[in-house]
């Protein structure tokens, strides 16, 4: 069987298209949409490497997991990936990085990569709901843990990756009090 | 330098000479027997709080008259049972009345009450071997009229006896071990059977199943489990890994299985599993449920979705990630608690042991009741026995109740900003 689907990606509309119900939302992202950033690591929903961002009318965002969550899930949906956040010039090049991954960058926080486009799903669902709802300094650390205690990696331990979000998090003004 | 070790040594030996003063006067075997006893009879369980001492005591217990506390049963005379004779120990096990008066039935005495003599004296000589711990008993928080304890004395007056165990001759020795175990020692009624309105053990549905703390300890009783599928070598793998072809464990009884069943020895696990399934004989093994799905069902697109991520397509499950839904005993049963409970609190992450653990499953909180009486019915169709008759309006019941326990939304996973 299949199902036909709508869903926004990254500010474009995508379909009608018709998915069958083999096809997870990892695979339509890699396989029908050609966008490869999103990594598939556990293939079980327990790493974290494959998350994207859903936008929801509320206006919160969820973090789902595309390796175990059917494309059909993500219908009607506002879908953003890793290959959203970024800048780009009128020629579809990068020109600017996100602050989350310009931090990652700076604070060497990876090394083989297969898990960043998780952290950095994550961490900027963190970073836009502190903008929208501040937290004083001392809470930081444990909010940054908190929130980034799902994705797993395993070359360079956490540390780099939590501490570029957390002083990305101390120095942009407004997301704490 | 040395004499500095010397008196360090001999503190350690004053030390451990005062802590274990008692254990001399029991023989080493009673005492093992009684270390045994203790796990099949899950005592650390609920004496113990989280992440505290073993056996220490100050496990909350939600009941409907407030929270209890679990008590310090290691040897500690001023905060444990140091003081405690063999008599007044055989009368808090048999007829619930300690140091200080009658005990609440939290404590299961109307099941150790059958345990023989024997087994309570090498439970008594554990107890006082082990080392103490000095933490103080918490005080319970419980409402008037029911803090009085002498109230307690006209509920046992009722309801619990000093009975003792009578073995059944028509049965075998095996029969009546595990009759023995689940009964007395292992305490299962005590959530498996419902209680009547006066909070007693309801005899005429022993095992019948009975939701507590928002899960349903499951109907337990041979008809059930042998209409389920279930035979020794599933029970024996449940019991022993948390899993079996017929699903995991889950909620409290995780613990249970944890800390009790899986220490069992394999004669006694061969007597509680033949007790259950009441037969000595192997119980014929059923084949698994696994029909084709019908896509054109309305549960379909929400199975293939959600679920079919981690419990596969056709409902196969994936080893050590998420059990198999193919005659799986959560849905293949006429009750729906369970099946409703787990989608709306989710189940975290479970490690049985060092071989076996399951992914934490989502809360599907978000789902309408009539989604999920939909996705309930399409898998029932799919991989079980069971008539696919689960309604929106009995979801929103037991949505109700959960939620008025603050129960909804557990897992991990599915986290959102």
């Amino acid at each position: 069987m299949s199902q036909t689907i709508n869903m926004n990606i990254n500010g474009h509309q995508i379909g009608p298209v018709e998915v069958s119900d083999h096809t997870m939302m990892i695979e339509f992202l890699h396989e029908k949409l050609n966008l490869t950033g999103t990594k598939f690591g556990c293939g079980a929903g327990v790493c974290h490497a494959c998350v994207v961002l859903v936008d929801n009318d509320d206006g919160t965002t969820s973090v789902e997991r595309s390796c175990i969550s059917g494309a059909g899930y993500f219908d009607g949906k506002k879908v953003r990936t890793v290959e959203g956040h970024a800048k780009t010039n009128e020629q579809g090049e990068v020109s600017e990085l996100s602050p989350v991954q310009q931090a990652f960058l700076e604070y060497y926080s990876f090394q083989c990569g297969w898990c960043t486009s998780g952290f950095v799903n994550t961490a900027t669902a963190l970073v836009e709901k502190l903008a929208k709802h501040p937290i004083t300094k001392d809470q930081v650390e444990k909010t940054v843990e908190d929130a980034l205690q799902d994705n797993i990696c395993r070359c360079t331990g956490y540390v780099k990756y939590y501490q570029a979000v957390k002083e990305l998090i101390l120095k942009t003004p407004g997301l704490t009090v | 330098m040395k004499i500095i070790n010397q008196i360090f040594t001999s503190l350690a030996l004053l030390f451990f000479s005062v802590q274990f003063a008692s254990a001399e006067t029991f023989n080493s075997e009673q005492v093992a027997r009684g270390k045994y006893l203790a796990v099949a009879g899950d005592c650390v369980a609920c004496h113990t709080a989280p992440n505290g001492m073993p056996f220490a005591g100050g496990l909350p217990m939600h009941t409907p008259f407030g929270v209890l506390y679990s008590t310090n049963i290691t040897p500690h005379k001023k905060t444990g049972i140091g003081e405690y004779s063999y008599a007044l120990f055989r009368q808090a096990m048999h007829e619930g009345k300690g140091q200080v008066g009658h005990l609440y039935p939290a404590m299961p005495y109307t099941s150790y009450t059958l345990l023989n003599e024997e087994d309570t004296q090498a439970l008594f000589a554990y107890f006082m071997s082990m080392p103490a711990v000095n933490q103080e008993n918490l005080d319970n928080e419980i409402g008037f009229p029911f803090n009085l304890r002498f109230g307690l004395a006209f509920w046992k007056a009722l309801f619990a006896k000093d009975i003792d165990f009578e073995k059944d001759p028509s049965k075998s020795v095996n029969w009546n071990r595990g009759n023995y175990l689940v009964n007395a020692l292992g305490h299962c009624g005590e959530c498996h059977t419902p209680r009547n309105i006066t909070m007693e053990l309801d005899a005429e549905r022993a095992m019948q199943g009975n939701v507590i703390a928002g899960f349903e300890a499951s109907d337990i009783t041979p008809l059930r489990l042998v209409a389920q599928g279930w035979t020794q070598p599933d029970l024996e793998s449940l019991f022993k890994n948390g899993y079996s072809e017929k699903g995991t464990v889950f909620g409290e009884m995780s613990m249970v299985v944890y800390h009790s069943l899986s220490r069992l020895n394999d004669s006694d696990m061969n007597a509680v599993t033949s007790y259950l399934l009441n037969s000595d004989v192997p119980v014929k093994s059923k084949p698994i449920i696994a029909r084709i799905p019908d896509t054109k069902a309305p549960g379909h697109n929400t199975y293939v979705n959600m679920c079919s991520g981690c419990h596969g397509l056709e409902g196969q499950g994936k080893p050590n990630i998420a059990p198999a839904m193919q005659s799986n005993a959560t849905i293949n049963r006429p009750s729906l608690y369970n099946s409703v409970a787990v989608l709306l609190r989710g189940i975290p992450s479970q490690k049985y042991n060092a071989t076996t653990a399951f992914y934490a499953m989502d809360s599907f909180e978000e789902l309408s009741d009539e989604q999920i009486a939909d996705l309930i019915n399409y898998m029932r169709t799919a991989w079980t026995d069971e008539p696919p008759n689960a309604s929106a309006a009995q979801v929103f019941r037991i949505r109700e109740e959960l939620e008025g326990q603050g129960l909804i939304g557990v897992g991990s996973g599915h986290a959102e900003f």
